[in-house]
């Protein structure tokens, strides 16, 4: 029974499941960091995914589609941009709006450009980047085959967030950008008093961080899947807000979060591989990375402190 | 930016994002059939509320829409669709089709059961056809029809059940004697293709090993693909997936992993492309059929509320044809499903249909 659920493919799956939470996650980090709440990850996702499969339909370039993910990402999160920045509207509610503008422009595209609501064609995707063949047989088959499948089996984005988080972890806390961007969220006015602007500080952060949702969306659609179905993204947006938080507002912390919920998600398909030996209905174990998350959230985490001046507008003057 | 300006762009905002709201409830309306031939033969105007999962799903809702557009063909009947995002679209829906006159309105889809028995009384003038909706005393104008899922899903099983043994029907065929079974969210229709494709298998293979695992969602392709990985990676060469959209990643993991794929609903070898190099049949469901028929009955006047069931017996359910896979199904395993087939609408056989019952 436990040969069945250590395999090489649990933590594969863990990793594929964590990777567009991840991304989307540093995306939300960035942004708050900033002092912007984006709640619009989802949105952003949805789009990007979109958007990815649509370029690389017209193109039949696979990364013509990521590059128009990762634009759309970061036209849609142009507007919660303006509306926080500018406007000072309340960030939730902008974030709420453009989620539901994101499932409208999508369907509504859908419509416009296929003819036809639910799921469209199937696009060229990314392969995975290496493609070695080793030993099958044997003890060294079996080494094989586990260094194969969890650390070899993956498509290039699954690598690119693996940088991005170590990047970005390091990036946030030892570069000038990284203080600056932390100031803004901490107290925008000190950092406006010392020359920083804070308007363009926040807006290449929400601009960031849009970016990366849509390069999360391009990883459900480009790699994993290959087509896009309408809400696909089925609520991943919001599990990577909570990650952000789980991470405590760390591009690396998001991303050991992100691989927590994964990994829960992945244990949960291999315990349901065992239905019929302990009778249990599927939607507790479909419950189980949801509840997994809560429960480290509330209590092996402690208190996560938010940044400040997060979710303030800011006024000049 | 002056204080007028910033009113100026707030008001254009919030248009815009008002305009979005509009935008998300998109609708599906279709040209009248044929605007230059006669005149449409009947006054009734028929419409449909989709579940969740949407038109477009290129199987349960697309296949309801199909029946409208049967009876669009047949009697000259005016049809709309209106898409559901979420559960909380259903009542307005329903709202604004019966305020806009039509009569008959069809929910499709078990999640919408409370809705159709909620509204139906509402609007009495209206017929209701509630699909794979079951009531215990519905109102006169409210139809719900049933289908036997499991008595199509019996027969996938037994085809899957006894291919899984035979290796020289294709080399995606392994040694192990595993078949899965990939279902969307748990919920009655969904368990009645489990069970019957478990009940299928046994009959024909009693040691046959099922794994079945449910994505919790019926539009989550990653997750379906997810699913069909692992059950793929456990030694399944058969995956049978009712997930609806999610079903659609199971065929991704299957085309990258090689094995075989049974669709559902529709006969998804003509509604999934890429499908096509490996899927043995699909269990259809003949919701057209269904709503073709209520139609029907509403346009003659002869529309009687309560429960059909759509079985084997009433080319409700069934298999599609096995198209590429023709010639490489042997007789044998054709002969099986055809005898279990002739068992089930005779009653030799009865179709379990929960998952105590199996």
């Amino acid at each position: 029974m436990l040969s069945d659920i250590i395999t090489p493919d649990l933590f594969a799956a863990a990793v594929r499941i964590a990777t567009p939470l991840a991304l989307a996650a540093i995306g939300g980090t960035i942004c708050e960091r900033s002092g912007i709440v984006n709640i619009a990850l989802e949105g952003m996702m949805l789009v990007g995914a979109f958007a990815g499969v649509v370029g690389a339909l017209a193109t039949g370039s696979a990364w013509f589609g990521v590059l128009c993910a990762i634009l759309a990402g970061a036209l849609l999160a142009l507007i919660h941009a303006f509306a926080s920045i500018n406007l000072r509207t309340d960030q939730v509610v902008s974030g709420t709006a453009i989620n539901i503008l994101a499932l409208g422009l999508t369907g509504f595209f859908m419509e416009v450009i296929y003819g036809h609501p639910g799921t469209t064609d199937s696009a060229p995707r990314l392969m995975p980047v290496f493609n070695i063949s080793g030993p099958t047989e044997g003890v060294l088959g079996t080494i094989w085959t586990w260094i194969n499948g969890v650390f070899l089996s993956f498509t290039p984005i699954v690598y690119i967030a693996i940088f991005i988080a170590i990047f970005g972890q390091w990036a946030l806390f030892h570069t000038r950008w990284g203080l600056r961007l932390r100031a803004l969220g901490e107290h925008p006015r000190a950092a406006d008093t010392v020359g920083i602007s804070v308007v363009r500080g926040r807006y290449s952060a929400v601009l960031m961080s849009g970016a990366l949702g849509g390069l999360a969306g391009a990883n459900l659609t480009l790699e994993q899947v290959g087509s896009f179905t309408e809400d696909m993204t089925n609520g991943r947006g919001f599990i990577a807000l909570a990650a952000n938080i789980f991470g405590r507002w760390t591009p690396g912390g998001s991303y050991l979060a992100s691989l927590l919920f994964g990994f829960a998600d992945a244990l949960q398909i291999k315990l349901q591989l065992f239905r019929d030996v302990i009778k249990i209905p599927s939607q507790f174990f479909l419950m189980l990375p949801y509840v997994l998350t809560v429960v480290v959230l509330a209590g092996v985490v402690g208190r996560a402190v938010a940044p400040a001046a997060v979710g303030k507008p800011y006024e000049k003057g | 930016m002056d204080a007028r300006m910033r009113k100026f762009l707030a008001l254009f905002v919030a248009c815009a994002l008002v305009a979005s709201f509009a935008v998300g409830c998109s609708s599906t309306e279709d040209e009248p059939a044929d605007t230059t031939t006669d005149e449409p033969m009947t006054e009734v105007r028929a419409a449909m509320v989709t579940d969740t999962g949407g038109l477009g799903d290129k199987s349960f809702n697309d296949l309801a829409y199909a029946g409208l557009q049967m009876a669009e063909q047949e009697y000259g009947t005016e049809i709309k669709a209106l898409a559901s995002n979420e559960i909380a679209d259903y009542e307005p829906n329903i709202d604004q089709l019966a305020s806009a006159g039509y009569d008959v309105i069809f929910t499709v889809g078990f999640l919408m059961t409370d809705t159709s028995m909620l509204k139906a009384p509402e609007y009495p003038d209206v017929a209701f056809g509630g699909i794979d909706q079951f009531f215990d005393a519905p109102p006169e104008n409210l139809a719900g029809l049933l289908f036997k899922e499991n008595e199509g899903a019996y027969l996938a099983g037994v085809l899957a059940g006894l291919a899984t043994l035979d290796e020289t029907l294709d080399d995606r065929i392994n040694a192990d004697n595993t078949i899965a079974f990939i279902g969307g969210m748990d919920i009655p229709p969904v368990e009645k293709f489990e069970v019957g494709f478990i009940a299928g298998a046994r009959s024909v293979n009693p040691d046959v090993k099922v794994i079945s695992l449910y994505a919790g969602s019926f539009d989550d392709q990653a997750k379906g693909k997810e699913l069909a990985l692992a059950s793929i990676e456990q030694g399944a060469d058969i995956v049978f997936a009712a997930a609806g959209q999610a079903g659609i990643g199971a065929v991704t993991a299957c085309l990258e992993q090689g094995a075989l794929f049974i669709g559902v609903d529709a006969d998804q070898y003509e509604t999934v492309d890429e499908a096509k190099p490996i899927i043995l049949t699909s269990a259809i469901k003949r919701v057209d059929q269904a709503v073709f028929q209520v139609v029907g009955q509403v346009v003659e006047g002869t529309f009687t509320g309560g429960i059909t069931e759509f079985g084997l017996a009433q080319d409700g359910v069934g298999l599609a044809p096995y198209h590429d896979f023709e010639d490489k199904i042997s007789q044998d395993i054709k002969d099986a499903v055809d005898k279990a087939s002739a068992d089930v609408i005779d009653g030799t056989v009865t179709v379990p249909a929960t998952r105590d019952a199996l």
